[in-house]
């Protein structure tokens, strides 16, 4: 009986001295990376791996610790990016957390209905938001209600003042599009969720503007997003599809 | 801040356009996972883990050309060379991982230093009298390999500053990768260069902007075009260091010496 008894001992000294997954993850990236802050750890389907989420991105840490890979997963028989998939329902989770006062919403007017909303990170001084925003009564028309969060990116400087001032204009819509076409926005300051929304797209990973999230959080790549019939089709494609799993 | 900039990876160069006939695996796995392509042939007498690595890539990727299937230092995992990137497959074959792999005990990025190892062994396989060789008059204290295009600004440039790289110690070794692809008239170009009686004056004065004289012979340029796209050149210039590391793009000559200086040291905070 001696034997059982010994491994008995073992396993004990194993949980003894386990790691939680959190635990294990945080001091795999403090050896890399002391200043980047873990924000999630769960369980993965890849064997062997936590998913984590760190300084925005999506990480897999194995489970002893040893091993970061930062990159994408995929199920092979499915045919589908795990990371993306994971990414977007943080994203998806985020977003709600964020509510209509912080936003600038587009929404389509009677008689059209709304069909779809799309969150669309947005920068004044990036020329592809500003042609983004040219065609906002199409995307209207479309049924599709555009809520505009701010992320002015640090390569546009002054592009910070620039939405505040927009978030602190009387009328705010129209101040955005003016300023969308180039127009000087003043300098009007006040309590805003710039900052706030700036720090919120930095921890979900997002770096560059126009940034478009379907309502699941699957980001839309800019060249469907540009065109209103395109991404009319896919917001509905996508809406298909997550009817679908549930 | 993201930690990526903590850790030693080769930099990423934009994609220019039309890359003949590199796959750049991400953009085809992106592809595949919406397209559904069918899967191809697998392989016989091989570890069942390697022929399960290779059925799945094959499964997302059917075009990708595999160079070599291996044990991944990772446990439970095969990795896998293709188009000068790597993949890391479960033995099962169920899923695959794309990025880098970092060691946090050894604090390196795995990933980077096999595709080093694996450029090193098809870049040394390069003969001397197939480059474009600019040395130092003295000694040379490092010896890099530059993908170059004639008709690319940031390769001109870098070659502008030709007398300063070799002057801090540095020979440059060119190979041709005509970015438009084989057949262009960037390639004409550097096969016209190449058949010229001073080759390294016709470079210089082609990196100039002067069109060289049209000549024809036998060349090494689409072979060393080949070779770019199975060492991962997604771009021009691309540099790669003695022992195979990508260093990116254009570096100016001193900051160039630097990362030379400082390659194998690990790499992390601060930097």
């Amino acid at each position: 009986m001696r034997l059982p008894l010994f491994a008995f001992g073992l396993l004990l000294a194993t949980q003894v001295f386990a790691a939680t997954p959190e635990e294990t993850v945080a001091k795999a990236m403090a050896t890399l990376a002391p200043n980047v802050k873990v924000d999630a750890v769960q369980e993965s389907v890849i064997p062997g791996f936590y998913e984590a989420i760190a300084g925005g991105q999506f990480i897999y840490v194995s489970k002893d610790g040893r091993y970061v890979i930062d990159g994408s997963a995929y199920d092979v028989a499915n045919k589908h990016d795990l990371t993306a998939g994971s990414r977007a329902k943080a994203r998806k989770i985020a977003l709600e957390k964020v509510g209509p006062e912080k936003r600038i919403v587009f929404a389509p007017q009677a008689p059209v209905a709304s069909k779809h909303t799309v969150t669309v990170f947005t920068d004044v001084d990036c020329p592809f938001c500003r042609r983004f925003h040219e065609q906002i009564a199409q995307y209207n028309a479309k049924g599709i209600t555009v809520d505009y969060l701010f992320y002015p990116l640090s390569i546009h400087p002054g592009a910070d003042k620039k939405a505040e001032a927009v978030w602190c204009s009387k009328d705010r819509a129209n101040a955005f599009t003016a300023a969308m076409s180039g127009a000087d926005p003043g300098s009007a300051t006040c309590p805003n969720p710039v900052p706030e929304l700036t720090k919120l797209a930095q921890s979900l990973g997002i770096n560059g503007t126009p940034t478009i999230l379907a309502p699941d959080g699957t980001q839309i790549p800019p060249q469907i997003a540009t065109s209103p019939d395109q991404l009319a089709a896919e917001l509905d494609r996508l809406a298909a599809a997550s009817a679908a799993k549930n | 801040m993201p930690y990526r900039q903590y850790v030693t990876r080769p930099s990423g160069m934009a994609l220019g356009a039309g890359f003949g006939k590199a796959v750049n695996v991400r953009a085809a796995l992106a592809f595949a996972l919406v397209s559904g392509l069918a899967l191809s042939t697998a392989q016989a007498a091989e570890p069942a883990a390697d022929a399960a690595a290779r059925k799945a890539l094959q499964e997302l990727v059917p075009q990708a050309k595999i160079d070599k299937v291996e044990q991944a230092p990772l446990p439970g995992y095969r990795q896998v060379i293709v188009g000068g990137q790597l993949v890391y497959v479960s033995d099962d074959g169920k899923y695959l991982l794309q990025g880098s792999l970092y060691d946090t005990q050894a604090k390196r990025d795995l990933t980077a230093a096999r595709l080093a190892v694996a450029s090193k062994e098809k870049v040394d396989a390069v003969s001397r009298d197939k480059r474009i060789v600019f040395a130092p008059s003295g000694k040379s204290k490092y010896a890099v390999t530059v993908f170059t295009d004639l008709d690319c600004g940031y390769c001109r440039k870098l070659h502008s500053q030709i007398a300063e790289y070799n002057k801090l110690g540095i020979e440059v070794d060119y190979l041709f990768f005509p970015r438009s692809g084989i057949g262009t008239p960037s390639y004409d170009k550097a096969v016209s260069v190449w058949c010229a009686k001073d080759r390294n004056a016709a470079f210089t004065a082609a990196k100039a902007g002067k069109d060289p004289a049209p000549l024809k012979c036998d060349n090494p340029v689409a072979e060393q075009f080949t070779l770019g796209t199975q060492v991962g050149v997604e771009g021009t210039p691309t540099i790669l260091a003695p022992d195979g590391t990508k260093l990116g793009g254009y570096l100016p000559p001193d900051q160039l010496l630097t990362r030379l200086k400082t390659l194998g040291a690990p790499n992390f905070a601060g930097n």
